[in-house]
């Protein structure tokens, strides 16, 4: 494990900064610190989609619609009702961990001797059943959020001026990168969670309970989920239903498979090259004339892997 | 003339030499047995001469014609039949229905006039259910026409297959352990009825068989395989009493038996 | 990897003296004269629902019957792909919005009569199906299902935003045709369109290319042993899915005279396919059933609890949210406890009206039943 780990991180390494230098040198640093943390939360819900995939081989259709009920939640209590914003961030992840945990009991468990496909029908059926609330509870126009940080533009990089709520999330999310690293290098439990899909057996005899293991990915991958939400709708400035489905889920699975679906920090390069190749297509005065430029290269690029490298960028044939 | 021949064909999967410069051939009217232990290559063979592998080296010839390289299905057309060791059939639809699928290239109409309804592909339609019927009649399954086959017992299941295969109209037929599953009184019943049946459809026959007492009555030339090699070849009796072929089968029943009375 | 069929129950791998008959061979079920009269009688009255209740109803109503017309057909065209070859398309919003888009600028910017726009409609959802049908032949199951949806994202935001074609965040104008201007005359017009579509897909069904199909979901090796080009057949599914889908965008184009591309997202992609799932896959009664039902539950929800749902203490549901409130709970009320969906209950109908016994139960002397319809479980 730890040789694997290792020789993963350095290929993403390696490709992170190639990609980095490649974008400098031809002077586009704008589109690459912006795509850098657009793909870093791309990276994040794409680690969500991994850690299921990896536990239960479902792809989770749901994933962006564990953020987008944080969002809401955030919005609510911490806009509408005034309660403090640390412990309505608490109440939020709740939230989406929450709904993580409903789905997981309702759709996914009785389910568990279906096909695949037919969890994926479900699971984008529960992503529009949140969607569908989200309209009808909310409401179908966007709503605005105000970052946490105001809207100042106080540090740089790369010589880009970059906001304070981007510079917010880089810094969530690489404390975040961390932490998760630590955690399924060092813990008993995140140990488990990456053998579970290999050894079901092995993770059973080792006295940890397979069916409380995938409660617990479910939670955790509404966690990352929600956290993803709550960081990247105030960047975007404002959030509609479906937002975090709309924005990145597609990304999220692109990343994911980048990464060959089973890789954690795979899972998480994958985000960046996807959101900076993202931000570049939509920058970039060689794609002005196409509309949509940016979901033409996501799609682009998802059919290259899927077709030339269907083990991801870093697994091996 | 030959219908079929294999000639010295190889094919390696990662690590395993499946199979090593394997040759054999059937002429017109024979039937041939392909014998050996498990996991000898023997399906492997089959699945190089059907088109489902493509050998890394050598060639297979039918009818005189190179078909190295074509697809399953374009095998199908110039007339090769094939059954599997685990039934290959369409479980979920009924036994007739089988037998129409199967005469897909008997059709003689396109998909697409079939689909708009021409007025002719309607009577091709009971041309075929009618030719099904027969086949099915033959085969002593006139009462099971309209049962689903995903529930029918075993010894029926291998006989649906046979029909379907021999819906597919073939001059060569592969069967892929025909007996599988069969009593030794069963499996004596089938080979009259193979006799049988080559005489009214025009066959040749390769299969793979593990009754020894089967291939005896109805082989014409035996080949016998082991790790992916050609052990021996001849006529039942030689192949039977060929020093080398004893052992092998005797080496693997001694593996099995010292596996059974290990303490697992 | 595919979608297909669960049998109900797996082979019994023992040896089996062969001459053990499976059931007991009873004569075929006839109904007397009576049950004739009742069965036509029930069959007149449907007819007369459809053919007859438009003419009575106001135009708003047609127009909302004509859209339950339409999404049969959409519902057909993915009954296609996820019933018959078991691929699952996620991004059927593409394949309808081609159609309509296609449509409306053969009629408004070159001036085309309106049957050779809907026939560049099929065409071009043709074409494109064909496309990602190669696709799908590298790409399948669960990654295919991510190309569709990011192949109906990318429609939306980017093909379907080309000024010149669509006419962009305007729209685009699409006339009804001559002759077929009002609303009640396009009702059947669209009504012709679908009996069309259910006659095709019966045929195929009944043919070699329907048999060929149903061999290649269940098991592709035994489909090449019979014979079949599996590549061939797998691509000409996809062509059938596309020319419906771009049939039923074009005349749901001309039947709102009027397209924009915010109509064909993802959420519309979700609800096509829960129409289906929920209408029974394979089972074309259920599937035409299943899209006419979510087609016309925002409307009659809003009759029903005039202008929404009051709930006490909770806000009102508007009608144009219900399909998309009420379709995901059917959806997963369907996957989860009834996978055969509405085709599995309107069986027993289905197969009293063709002169059989009211049962749910298949059984060999049955006339009716026939393979690859009973259970439309979705499976990898």
């Amino acid at each position: 494990m730890p040789t694997v780990l290792s020789r993963s991180a350095l290929t993403s390494t390696a490709i992170a900064v190639g990609l980095a230098a490649a974008l400098v040198a031809t002077g586009s640093s704008q589109a690459l610190v912006i795509g850098i943390i657009t793909g870093a939360g791309y990276g994040l819900v794409a680690l969500g989609l991994v850690l299921v995939y990896k536990s239960s081989g479902v792809f989770n259709f749901a994933q962006g619609e564990f953020g987008t009920v944080a969002i809401y939640a955030l919005y609510r209590v911490h806009d509408k009702i005034g309660v403090p914003l640390i412990p309505a961030i608490v109440i939020a992840l709740a939230v989406s961990v929450a709904m993580a945990l409903v789905t997981e009991r309702v759709v996914i468990r009785p389910l568990f001797d279906a096909p695949r496909v037919a969890l994926l029908v479900a699971t984008a059926g529960v992503a529009l059943l949140a969607i569908s609330l989200e309209l009808w509870l909310g409401e179908a126009r966007p709503r605005f959020i105000q970052p946490a940080l105001g809207r100042l533009n106080r540090l740089s990089l790369f010589d880009v001026a970059v906001s304070d709520q981007r510079m917010l999330v880089l810094a969530a999310l690489v404390i975040l990168a961390v932490v998760l690293a630590l955690f399924f290098s060092r813990t008993n439990l995140g140990l488990a969670i990456l053998g579970v899909s290999q050894e079901p057996v092995a993770t059973e005899l080792m006295g940890i309970s397979v069916r409380r293991l995938s409660s617990f990915i479910w939670a955790l991958t509404g966690l990352l989920a929600g956290i993803a939400g709550i960081l990247t709708a105030p960047v975007a400035g404002s959030f509609a239903p479906g937002f975090l489905t709309s924005t990145a889920l597609i990304p999220g699975f692109t990343a994911a498979v980048l990464g060959g679906m089973k890789s954690l920090p795979g899972a998480f390069v994958g985000g960046i090259v996807v959101g900076v190749a993202q931000s570049l297509a939509v920058s970039s005065p060689a794609f002005h004339s196409i509309p949509g430029a940016g979901s033409v290269m996501i799609f682009v690029l998802l059919l290259i892997v899927l077709t030339v490298r269907p083990q991801g960028l870093l697994g091996r044939a | 003339m030959s219908v079929l021949e294999v000639e010295g064909c190889s094919i390696r999967f990662g690590g395993v030499q499946a199979a090593r410069n394997v040759s054999l051939r059937a002429g017109e009217w024979e039937i041939v047995g392909v014998i050996g232990p498990n996991g000898a290559g023997k399906t492997t063979t089959f699945n190089i001469i059907t088109g489902f592998y493509r050998p890394d080296s050598g060639r297979v010839r039918f009818k005189g014609r190179d078909i190295t390289k074509l697809e399953v299905h374009e095998r199908t057309a110039l007339g090769m039949g094939r059954t599997f060791q685990n039934v290959g059939l369409v479980k979920s639809a009924t036994v007739r229905e089988n037998l129409l699928t199967a005469q897909h290239l008997e059709a003689g109409y396109s998909a697409l006039a079939g689909m708009v309804g021409l007025p002719g592909t309607f009577a091709a339609e009971r041309r075929l259910r009618a030719r099904a019927d027969a086949l099915a009649g033959i085969l002593g399954l006139g009462d099971l026409l309209d049962t689903r086959v995903a529930g029918l017992p075993y010894g029926v299941l291998k006989r649906v297959e046979l029909g379907a295969v021999l819906a597919t109209d073939p001059d060569l037929l592969l069967l892929d352990e025909p007996t599988s599953g069969m009593g030794p009184e069963e499996a004596h019943t089938f080979g009259a009825t193979l006799l049988e049946l080559r005489r009214e459809f025009d066959l040749t026959v390769v299969m793979i068989e593990h009754h020894v007492p089967l291939v005896a009555q109805v082989c014409d030339y035996v080949y016998c395989l082991n790790f992916g090699e050609l052990l021996a070849e001849g006529t039942p009796d030689a192949v039977r009493s060929n020093p080398e072929v004893i052992r092998a089968y005797l080496g693997q029943e001694a593996e099995e038996v010292l596996q059974e009375s290990a303490p697992s | 990897m595919s979608l297909e069929i669960q049998p109900q129950a797996s082979p019994a791998v023992e040896p089996v003296a062969d001459s053990i008959a499976v059931e007991v061979v009873s004569p075929p079920f006839r109904p007397g004269l009576a049950g004739w009269v009742a069965r036509g009688v029930v069959m007149a009255a449907v007819a007369a629902v459809v053919f007859l209740v438009p003419t009575v109803r106001g135009n708003v109503e047609v127009h909302i019957y004509t859209q339950a017309v339409i999404y049969a057909i959409i519902g057909l065209s993915l009954n296609v792909l996820l019933g018959y070859t078991g691929q699952i398309s996620l991004g059927h919003q593409a394949f309808v919005g081609i159609g309509a888009f296609t449509s409306a600028y053969m009629v408004t910017v070159q001036g085309q009569p309106f049957l050779a726009a809907i026939g560049m409609a099929m065409v071009v959802g043709g074409i494109q199906a064909l496309v990602l049908g190669a696709v799908s032949l590298r790409i399948t199951g669960l990654y295919f299902a991510l190309v569709t949806l990011a192949y109906g994202t990318m429609a939306e935001e980017s093909l379907f935003n080309i000024q010149k074609l669509t006419g962009g965040s305007a729209g685009q104008p699409a006339p009804k045709p001559m002759w077929f201007t009002t609303d009640l005359r396009y009702y059947y017009l669209c009504l012709a369109f679908l009996t069309a579509v259910v006659w095709v897909d019966w045929r195929l069904m009944k043919t070699k290319g329907g048999r060929a199909l149903a061999a290649v979901r269940e098991n592709p090796r035994v489909a090449a042993t019979f014979g079949t080009d599996v590549k061939v057949y797998t691509l000409m599914a996809f062509v059938v899915a596309g020319v419906f889908a771009g049939l039923g965008g074009a005349l749901l184009a001309h039947n709102d005279t009027f397209v924009v591309r915010d109509l064909f997202n993802f959420q519309l992609a979700l609800v096509f396919v829960i129409m289906t799932v929920v209408g029974g896959l394979r089972n074309r009664t259920g599937v035409v059933i299943g899209s006419a039902f979510f087609s016309l539950v925002g409307y009659f929800f809003d009759k029903l609890f005039s202008g929404g749902l009051h709930v006490p203490g909770i806000k009102v549901l508007p009608k144009e949210y219900a399909p998309i409130v009420i379709g995901p709970m059917l959806l997963l009320f369907t996957l989860t406890r009834h996978p055969g969906g509405m085709g599995q209950r309107i069986r027993p109908i289905q197969r009293w009206l063709r002169g059989g016994r009211f049962s749910s139960r298949d059984t060999h002397d049955d006339p009716t039943s026939s393979g690859g319809e009973r259970v439309s479980d979705v499976r990898a």
